[in-house]
């Protein structure tokens, strides 16, 4: 057996590897300078289209993403629920839909800052307003928190509940059934069709309340000036129209101002108050109340605005 | 000519996983809404909560008012209607009597909600 000897080095240029350079590296199918730059772009693109020319369309807004003010109104709700239900938990797991990422806060001291920034505000000039801070006031106190709406709201005068006692007469036991049978009925029984009920679709109100205008006079201060008209604008005397505020209501009847014409009818409202206006049972109530707010004339003379409402046929 | 062809993949795969991100992983999540954008659930809640309200202290001034936050054209036929849909979808009792309560208070007391009504003797509250 003899040794082989190593093969020789190649000695020729053409048998020598090429060197690698960047000059003949295999190449890529892709270049990858080409596809990050794209993708960053692309990417970056993409964003941008998602999140501002066409961010996803939101059904569902929860309470927690609703501003600030839209929120103390959320909270105002809940205040009020749990003092017409007194349910705590409910109120509580309520008020948690308001809280959204920052779970960690004391919900009860936040229905005591709201309170508190509420009753700085205009917000407490209606009386539904007071009433809606005093419910406020009352669920933190019952939580043991405090807030500067103690001190700016004063104490609610607490009424006394009346108690009705009713004199609910012994029922009477019906008398043992007799041995006696039922002699047969000579009608025969008929099958009684099955009721269904059905939901109701709107009722049919035969007004509605067409126009509301306001108007600042020192003579007609403070008043709701009713028309109720016919469809040729023939006014129609007769016609009940209530209005009701916050502690009462009132209903006055078109016509019996005849100097004025068979379609009108006034109240004359109190300063600060909102009123809703209807015709009973044969109107909606106005969605927007009528307040009573001060107005200044064009004679700069001091009043309280007034209202003027046209109550026409539904058609 | 590589290079675009990689460019244009690039950007093309880029633009997918932006709108993946963008749309599905990470949308926009909005804050600062206004009461009239709150979800269909939400809004009948608020309204079973002004009806509970209203079934105490019988306010109904205030309680249109606070309706008229969610933004409702005609509040008498909005109330009657949620009313009517929580007596339909047999939802909590007590819930249907308070809102059956503010329905009578806006003058749409239909007859599907009569076996609800919460009668009160006069001097005593319901």
């Amino acid at each position: 057996m003899s040794k082989r000897s190593p093969a020789p080095p190649p000695s020729l240029p053409e048998e020598m590897p090429p060197p690698r350079s960047r000059y003949n590296r295999p190449r890529r199918f892709f270049s990858i300078w080409g596809l990050v730059i794209g993708l960053i772009l692309g990417m970056g693109g993409g964003l941008a289209y998602a999140w501002t020319i066409s961010p996803v369309v939101e059904l569902s807004t929860e309470p927690w993403q609703l501003r600030v003010e839209d929120r103390a109104h959320y909270m105002v709700a809940i205040t009020l629920a749990f003092a017409g239900d007194s349910d705590l938990n409910r109120a509580v797991e309520r008020l948690l839909t308001l809280q959204g990422q920052n779970a960690s806060t004391d919900i009860f001291q936040q229905v005591a800052d709201t309170a508190c920034r509420l009753a700085s505000t205009g917000y407490v000039d209606s009386n539904s307003g007071l009433a809606a801070i005093r419910s406020m006031m009352q669920f933190y106190q019952l939580q043991g928190r405090s807030g500067c709406a103690d001190t700016l709201i004063p104490a609610n005068d607490i009424e006394s509940t009346a108690v009705v006692v009713i004199d609910a007469s012994t029922p009477t036991l019906p008398p043992p059934a007799t041995k006696t049978p039922t002699p047969p009925s000579a009608v025969e029984p008929s099958p009684t069709a099955p009721r269904v009920v059905v939901p109701t679709s709107v009722p049919q109100r035969d007004f509605v309340l067409a126009n509301v205008s306001t108007f600042c006079d020192a003579q007609i201060s403070g008043v709701i000036e009713v028309f109720v008209q016919d469809f040729g604008g023939v006014g129609i005397a007769g016609m009940p129209v209530r209005v009701r505020w916050d502690s009462g209501d009132d209903t006055f009847f078109t016509g019996l101002k005849p100097e004025r014409g068979p379609a009108y009818a006034d109240f004359e409202m109190e300063a600060g108050k909102g009123y809703i206006i209807d015709m009973p049972g044969r109107s909606d109530p106005s969605s927007q109340q009528l307040v009573a707010a001060p107005c200044t004339t064009d004679a700069g003379r001091d009043a309280v605005t007034s209202y003027r409402v046209v109550f026409l046929p539904a058609s | 000519m590589r290079f675009i062809i990689s460019l244009l993949i690039g950007l093309l795969v880029g633009v997918g996983l932006g709108l993946y991100l963008g749309w599905i992983q990470f949308p926009v999540e909005f804050v600062n809404s206004s009461m009239t954008d709150v979800s269909p659930r939400f809004k009948e809640e608020y309204t079973v909560m002004i009806a509970t309200g209203y079934s105490g202290d019988g306010d109904l001034v205030g309680a249109v008012e606070r309706l008229r936050r969610l933004g409702v054209e005609n509040i008498p036929a909005y109330v009657q209607e949620t009313t009517e849909r929580y007596i339909t979808n047999s939802r909590n009792v007590d819930d249907i009597r308070y809102l059956v309560t503010l329905a009578e208070g806006l003058d749409r007391l239909t007859p599907i909600m009569e076996p609800y009504r919460q009668v009160s003797v006069p001097g005593q509250a319901s």
